[in-house]
């Protein structure tokens, strides 16, 4: 039971004190619980998918914000030093984009005062804000959308899930990278060789080159690599027959893309957008708005994380709608 | 007569053994200061290029040399790997209080040594290969003021170990 519960890997990242505190809560919002919240000099909070709860020193769920344990500067320090495992310089790359993913593919988001050169962030300093999001690897997340994916007889077809932040579209991603990788017996699928492009190391969680979540047997991990570039490799080095990449935006993405489907090369990937509509106002993806992709999958919360609303196939046209299946 | 040249003999070998084994500590420090260099490089390498954590890139540095260095790196590794100190530099420190005090290396040398504690993986690549160049500058000072003392003095303590046991000799006998 313990194991399943997967906030008690992100304690490792916060100072002893605080991670006590937050072990004594009852299993059942320990089971609940996304994200721990460390802010400056503001109540340590815990929220999960429907509550919100600041944490008294003595480990207690309270809900007045003035009873709640207030967080110092020092144990920010010690979190950052604890999270960058005492090597800002081997997080560069992510402090720069805003978050570190640790071992078990959980994300620490940071924010403080950035350093700009030349209209970059060069880095983050003085970090007084930091999120610990917990990563659930849901398996099973792809069962009801698999069949939708499934080009008979025994291929798929280029996908684009479409989701608002929190809604589960990197889970949807790595399940299906799973099933798709490993093959699946219930329904008749052979597997086949995929090539991730895991540019933030949060698909496959990939820590000293080792995928901490299953991500599948035929599965190769691209782990930490530019998107774009990524893409363009692994098609000329591991010669995939799917590739899977997550949070496309830039045009850059849309241009590997385009190379991939051009190679024959079938491509899963994400986008964030509440509907279908959001992606097609996207003025840097305009090149694959049409065409390229086969089927779009859009997830919200409304029922739940990674609630399916619906599919559609490359026309457009709905094969799925889960406000007309309670009609 | 046989008695005391024998026990004169046992005399002068004894302190000029001594000032022998004094003459080889003072090269010891040398010894360990250019030791540490070699460490620090690869320590450099492992950082900025490799830009490999701390813990893993400490204990890989310090299976490549044995002696106090060796095992004051490995120390700190384990320190920070283990979570019994929440920055580098006071793990850094501890180590080198319980580890290099016990070697030949001197005051000014530690000091200097736990000086680079304070720096090491708080910033960004670029930062830290910086810290090195200038950890190397006043590295190569004590390195200088290390072999010099061993022209100067390593020389003087072994003839000196030799003749003061020649003059016990003569004064006793």
């Amino acid at each position: 039971m313990k194991d399943d519960i997967k906030i008690l890997e992100v304690l490792e990242y916060l100072p002893k004190h605080i991670g006590a505190m937050i072990a004594k809560l009852p299993e059942k919002i320990l089971m609940d619980a996304e994200e721990i919240r460390l802010r400056l000099a503001k109540p340590l909070c815990v929220s999960g998918s429907n509550a919100e709860l600041f944490i008294a020193a003595n480990g207690y769920a309270v809900s007045a914000a003035e009873e709640a344990y207030f967080v110092s500067e020092d144990d920010l320090k010690r979190a950052l030093q604890l999270t960058c495992n005492y090597s800002l310089y081997s997080v560069e790359e992510e402090l720069r984009n805003g978050f570190i993913t640790v071992s078990g593919g959980h994300r620490v988001g940071v924010c403080g005062r950035t350093v700009v050169d030349g209209g970059k962030v060069k880095t983050l300093k003085d970090i007084s804000y930091m999120n610990f999001r917990v990563a659930k690897q849901v398996l099973g997340a792809s069962d009801k959308v698999s069949g939708y994916l499934l080009q008979p007889p025994d291929g798929i077809y280029n996908t684009l899930i479409i989701s608002p932040p929190q809604c589960g579209k990197t889970t949807l991603l790595r399940d299906l990278v799973r099933r798709l990788s490993s093959g699946s017996k219930d329904i008749p699928f052979k597997g086949m060789k995929i090539s991730l492009v895991d540019e933030r190391s949060e698909i496959a969680a990939c820590s000293m080159g080792i995928p901490r979540n299953d991500v599948g047997i035929r599965t190769d991990v691209l782990d930490g690599c530019p998107k774009a570039v990524g893409i363009i490799m692994v098609i000329r080095s591991m010669s995939p027959e799917i590739v899977a990449t997550d949070e496309i935006g830039r045009s850059e993405d849309a241009d590997a893309i385009t190379a991939a489907v051009n190679a024959g090369v079938k491509v899963i990937t994400t986008i964030h957008g509440s509907n279908i509509t959001d992606f097609l106002n996207k003025q840097d993806l305009k090149r694959i708005q049409k065409g390229v992709f086969e089927r779009y999958v859009v997830l919200s919360r409304k029922k739940g994380v990674g609630t399916l609303e619906t599919v559609l196939d490359g026309e457009f046209n709905a094969l799925y709608e889960r406000s007309k299946e309670h009609l | 007569m046989m008695l005391k040249i024998v026990g004169g003999l046992l005399v002068i070998s004894a302190s000029g053994l001594l000032g022998m084994v004094y003459s080889y500590k003072l090269s010891l420090r040398y010894r360990e200061l250019a030791n540490l260099r070699r460490l620090m490089q690869m320590l450099e390498t492992e950082v900025t290029y490799g830009a490999t954590p701390l813990p893993a890139a400490l204990f890989s540095v310090s299976k490549k040399a044995e002696g106090p260095i060796g095992s004051f790196f490995c120390s700190i590794s384990r320190c920070l790997s283990d979570r019994s100190f929440y920055t580098v530099r006071e793990a850094w420190n501890d180590s080198a209080e319980s580890i290099l005090t016990q070697s030949s290396l001197k005051r000014t040398d530690i000091d200097l040594i736990k000086s680079f504690g304070s720096i090491l993986g708080c910033s960004d690549r670029e930062d830290q290969k910086k810290h090195f160049q200038l950890f190397y500058i006043q590295l190569s000072h004590q390195e200088d003021a290390a072999m010099e003392e061993i022209k100067r003095s390593a020389k003087m303590y072994r003839s000196l170990g030799f003749l003061l046991g020649i003059a016990v000799f003569v004064v006793l006998a």
